[in-house]
């Protein structure tokens, strides 16, 4: 079974602990990774790659010191070994200006705002997951009772 | 932690363990040294598709190069060394041509015809079309459902068919209470519905694919031949299923509206996809008038989708390599057992003669239904395909029941009908990730129709010897 991440990003503990937390449903089968700034997400990922392992969902705070959320986000986009990787913004306190990068630039797949429904972030990080798990072409089965069956039925064609 | 050891140390250790024993230990009189590797081979590939400590496609192709290494005649130096005990070793030409044969070929004719009709939303529409009569009453759109599962799974993968008409079911689902057990019966129909429908064509499920490579000569059933019995057992046990689901699981909800949007597109590249689509299926079936066989027709819609542009680069990059190449190894799998000889040999060195031929029919069929239940349909097929057609072209008493092909029959349609778990099929699998359904009302619903299946199929191969259609 191939070894995939779903990584965390934000600065304030209580947070991260939080999000990580919303997340344990998926933890028998998937590995989630906190980390505390974009910084050590950034190091994190070229670990993951040196392993060849799969960065599924990469959920990510905007406003941090010194590398903001967006910029985090733009810069795994354009990152080629990351390409099928879906993107979460999860702020309270983004600008105009910022969303309009996160979009255009980082090319968001989803954008949640703080506080968070539990539940809905769950959701979400399902249906990424799943879409990750079917366009790279790994084996759905193996992971079928985690993912979300809706989407599975609309992706799987052939 | 042990468990997971055992996968991956049995396949090695046992097939090893056959390849060191001397020849002589077998029992079985005048054995060769490329029919022993052949057993190793053969028993690595059915622990390989039983404890699965890799991909089943990747078993298939490990098969295709252990034959050309150990077994074929431009194989390693060693393999060949001349002596009285080697055997006849196979041609590599014959091993590879398993990737191209003929029926990998009437697949890959299924598969862009399946494609485009995907592409060109074909399958959504007609979906939508057919199931319009139906109404609304639930009991009536689920044997809509059912039937035009069925009906695409003849000419689609099960999963794929499975998966659309689920996307379609899901909303309305959602709408049932959650003590409605209407809410089973629907999400268990689809599957249900596309396991069987597959039996219904030559190329509706791989076994059957698997199955035609040993009707041969004159046993040989064409694509008309197959559909003129494997639709009505089709529509047999749709309806059966369809009673036992409505009566198992009742639908308290009164009405059902499926809301499927869309209309048919009309653009030149549609029209060729239906026309193509329409005259493909059309010649298959009218196999003795034109000369051309299924699958010298099958490379017509691999032509012209080509040639216009409606299957692309991109596209031929979705075409499921994995099921052409798991059912070449199981190809390439008879073709050692047969060529080897190993095949004759070691049927003249049991008595099966001894044996009632209706216990061998109950028999082999009962495995394989066992085995399809807990491994790949198309892996069930490929191991025990070769054997019981083998088998069957030995046995003598087995002519008054209609030959090798009542045999050959029995154990494909068997293969098809192992769908009790979610781990049966993908289909099932499918449909238990839906979450509305429990593995124990799965299995009761597959277990039934398992038995019921393996029944109607003894009853109407009776029949077709009757008439003598076979045999």
């Amino acid at each position: 079974m191939e070894k995939i991440n779903i990584i965390c990003v934000d600065d304030e503990r209580e947070v991260l602990d939080a999000v990580v937390h919303d997340l344990d449903y998926f933890r028998d089968l998937f590995n989630i990774e906190a980390c505390e700034s974009a910084f050590e997400c950034l190091e994190l990922l070229e670990e993951l790659d040196a392993q060849q392992e799969h960065v599924a969902v990469l959920i990510s705070d905007h406003v941090m010191p010194e590398k903001s959320g967006v910029e985090l986000l733009t810069e795994v986009a354009l990152d080629n070994r990351f390409l099928g990787t879906k993107k979460l913004l999860l702020t309270g306190l983004a600008t105009q200006a910022d969303t309009i990068k996160a979009i255009n630039n980082a090319k968001l797949d989803n954008f949640l705002e703080k506080v968070w429904d539990p539940q809905e972030l769950l959701q979400t990080v399902k249906e990424l997951l799943t879409e990750y798990i079917v366009e790279k072409g790994l084996d759905y089965e193996e992971y079928i009772e985690k993912l979300d069956a809706p989407t599975l039925y609309r992706l799987i064609k052939y | 932690m042990k468990k997971i050891q055992l996968k991956y140390i049995l396949p090695i250790v046992i097939p090893l363990f056959i390849l060191l024993l001397p020849v002589t230990s077998f029992g079985i009189a005048q054995m060769t040294l490329v029919e022993q590797r052949i057993i190793a081979i053969f028993v690595m590939a059915t622990l390989c598709w039983i404890l699965e400590p890799i991909p089943i496609y990747a078993t298939s192709v490990l098969i295709i190069v252990l034959e050309l290494l150990l077994v074929s005649d431009k194989g390693l130096w060693f393999t060949q060394v001349a002596s009285p005990d080697l055997g006849h070793l196979i041609s590599y030409q014959m091993i590879m041509a398993t990737f191209a044969s003929p029926i990998i070929m009437l697949f890959l004719g299924g598969f862009f015809l399946a494609i485009a009709a995907t592409k060109y939303r074909l399958d959504v529409n007609l979906a939508r079309v057919l199931l319009k009569p139906f109404g609304r009453n639930p009991k009536f759109v689920m044997l809509g459902l059912m039937i035009i599962t069925a009906i695409f799974s003849m000419f689609m993968s099960n999963t794929a068919t499975t998966a659309m008409m689920l996307s379609i079911l899901t909303p309305v689902i959602a709408l049932f209470s959650k003590k409605d057990l209407g809410r089973v019966a629907f999400a268990l129909s689809v599957p249900v519905a596309a396991n069987i429908g597959g039996i219904g064509t030559p190329i509706g499920t791989p076994p059957n694919a698997v199955a035609l490579k040993y009707l041969t000569a004159e046993n040989s059933i064409s694509f008309a031949g197959w559909m003129a019995f494997g639709v009505p057992f089709v529509v047999v046990m749709l309806f059966i299923a369809w009673l036992l689901l409505t009566t198992l699981f009742p639908a308290t909800i009164k009405e059902i509206n499926l809301n499927i949007k869309g209309r048919f597109l009309k653009t030149p590249k549609a029209i060729t996809v239906y026309i193509t689509f329409v005259v493909t299926i059309l010649l298959w079936l009218m196999g003795g008038v034109h000369g051309m066989n299924a699958y010298v027709v099958a490379m017509i819609p691999v032509a012209v989708f080509s040639m216009f542009k409606i299957i692309t680069k991109e596209d031929l990059k979705k075409i499921s390599w994995d099921v052409l190449w798991l059912v070449s190894g199981g190809i390439a799998l008879g073709v050692g057992l047969d060529k080897s000889g190993f095949a004759a040999n070691a049927i003249n060195a049991i008595p099966f003669a001894d044996f009632h031929p209706l216990l061998l029919i109950v028999g082999a069929s009962v495995l394989c239904l066992l085995m399809a239940n807990f491994m790949s349909h198309t892996a069930s097929a490929n191991l025990l395909l070769p054997l019981v057609a083998a088998l069957g072209a030995s046995m003598h008493s087995l002519l008054p029941y209609g030959g090798e092909v009542v045999l050959i029959l029995a154990v494909t349609f068997a293969a098809s009908l192992g769908m009790s778990l979610p781990i049966s099929t993908p289909p099932n699998a499918l449909a238990y990730a839906s979450g509305h359904v429990e593995t124990k009302q799965m299995a009761k619903v597959g277990i039934a129709l398992g038995i019921i299946g393996l029944l109607i199929t003894y009853a109407m191969l009776y029949l077709l010897n009757k008439i003598s259609f076979i045999g």
